[in-house]
């Protein structure tokens, strides 16, 4: 049997759902949400409020909002307020209202019938369950982009209208709203982004000294004392700041390195842990993104990237995609989908930032989509897509 | 209102059985689990909220029961059906 024990002490607090208990270089953000929502604790019901955090992807959207979550439902506590804090990713569900309020529903009744109602409808009830329980709800709504691609103003209009409809009630519910790409805003219709607009974070990307600082607080977490030496925290906060201050991919490389040093049952984490890791983590196509895709979204991806990499062209048409998407379907055995659905996927994958779109412009006959894959290399995105699929990850 | 009532029904024991294990469930759910039809499973729903053994709560079109925990005599059975389990 091996004596080598794990650099690990905890591998959990390297994990994407852990929050932190002190949040480094966002006090600032912290505050001012705090400063945004100090009604909830101190006047509830008075007043609703509408926020909106903005930045790239790993400057600290999600955690910055949970942690604030976390503080200020246990601040109601303490003063018997029941303040409730849901954090819902639009992503995860498929950017529908429906599904974002099912589950958000769920949370006060686990048991809710899961169909046979309107959006509408679960709103109203979501409204009547928190005046039964006299509960307030701040709603995070994370990667808004695919509920406002999907659905447009109306998800957004109706959550802050319905506030509105009920003069006399408390104000129960408030948003915070998560949103990478600041152009979908343009999609709201003006006034629910005036509303939006009017309370503002944004998150810059961390510096290289900042994600040095963040990946030593998790060194000091995750792993046993003195296996990470500083040179190789170095090197991964370089590497982080190359992908503008993406601390999640910092994190997921330090975590990489600790698994690279284990395998290779290593005392400590050596910079050439950190380059063995470099190469199997993609900072935008992070594997988990992957597995929650559906599989016929995997499948289309999947023929996008064999399309790409028999072609050094920048962009491919949506007809040339779709071919190849039928040839992968022929391959393993499935029934392709219609051009409405591969549409729908092309916006389901753009909004996740996989694949990049726009619209062919003067040279090319007609108007058609162009489908391009500028973050990833066509030919290590096959190998994890066969990968999985083979793995049967569908 | 006798014991009698309440016991001699298989279905309305499933019922009170499903509810004062899972707390609360919508009509539908109820009537899946114990394997009867909806109007079935809304009689006895009836049946048992008259003896205060269950509530429910109206959100719009959707009902959901509830094991009423509150009333002393669905305490009780509450406590026989998790006895009868334990030592089946």
């Amino acid at each position: 049997m091996s004596r080598y024990s794990s650099v690990f002490k905890d591998e959990s607090k390297l994990d994407i759902n852990y929050v932190p208990h002190t949040l480094l270089h966002r006090k600032l953000q912290l505050n001012l949400l705090n400063q945004f929502f100090r009604f909830a604790v101190e006047n509830p019901g008075g007043m609703t409020q509408r926020a909106l955090i903005m930045g790239n992807i790993g400057t600290g959207k999600t955690v910055l909002s949970q942690h604030f979550g976390l503080d200020i439902t246990k601040e109601a506590k303490q003063r018997n307020i029941n303040l409730n804090y849901i954090h819902i990713n639009c992503r995860e569900c498929k950017g529908s209202l429906f599904m974002i309020l099912q589950r958000t529903i769920m949370k006060f009744y686990p048991n809710f019938p899961r169909r046979g109602y309107s959006a509408e409808e679960l709103l109203q009830a979501l409204m009547q369950i928190l005046d039964d329980k006299d509960a307030y709800l701040i709603l995070t709504l994370d990667e808004l982009e695919t509920l406002v691609q999907n659905e447009g103003s109306d998800p957004l209009y109706n959550l802050s209208r319905i506030q509105e409809d009920r003069i006399n009630a408390p104000k129960r519910l408030s948003l915070i709203c998560i949103l990478r790409q600041p152009e979908h805003l343009e999609n709201l219709d003006p006034s629910t982004r005036s509303t939006l607009q009017r309370n503002i974070i944004r998150l810059d990307d961390y510096s290289e000294a900042q994600l040095e600082d963040i990946l030593a607080d998790r060194v000091s977490l995750a792993f046993r004392d003195g296996t990470v030496p500083t040179q190789t925290l170095t090197l991964i906060a370089e590497l982080g700041n190359c992908e503008r201050g993406n601390a999640r991919y910092s994190i997921e490389l330090l975590w990489r390195a600790g698994k690279y040093a284990d395998a290779s049952e290593l005392r400590d984490v050596s910079p050439e842990c950190v380059r063995n890791a470099v190469a199997s983590v993609y900072p935008v196509v992070r594997k988990d993104m992957i597995h929650e895709f559906s599989l016929h979204e995997k499948l289309f991806l999947l023929g996008v990237a064999r399309h790409f990499k028999q072609t050094d062209s920048v962009y491919i048409s949506m007809g040339e995609a779709e071919e190849s998407y039928a040839l992968v379907c022929e391959e393993y055995g499935e029934t392709g989908r219609g051009h409405t659905q591969l549409w729908k996927y092309v916006k389901t994958l753009s909004a996740a930032g996989v694949i990049e779109t726009t619209v062919s412009g003067v040279g090319q006959r007609g108007k058609t989509t162009l489908i391009g894959l500028p973050r990833v290399p066509a030919a290590d995105l096959e190998q994890e897509l066969v990968k999985i699929l083979m793995q049967g990850g569908r | 209102m006798s014991i009698e009532d309440v016991f001699s029904s298989k279905g309305r024991v499933k019922i009170l059985r499903i509810l004062s294990e899972i707390g609360e469930l919508n009509i539908s759910e109820i009537a899946r689990r114990a394997g009867l039809n909806y109007a079935t499973t809304n009689q006895h729903l009836q049946v048992l909220e008259s003896y205060k053994l269950v509530r429910h709560k109206t959100f719009g079109r959707i009902r959901i029961f509830r094991y009423n925990e509150e009333n002393p005599r669905a305490q009780m059975i509450s406590k026989l059906i998790e006895f009868w389990e334990e030592t089946k």
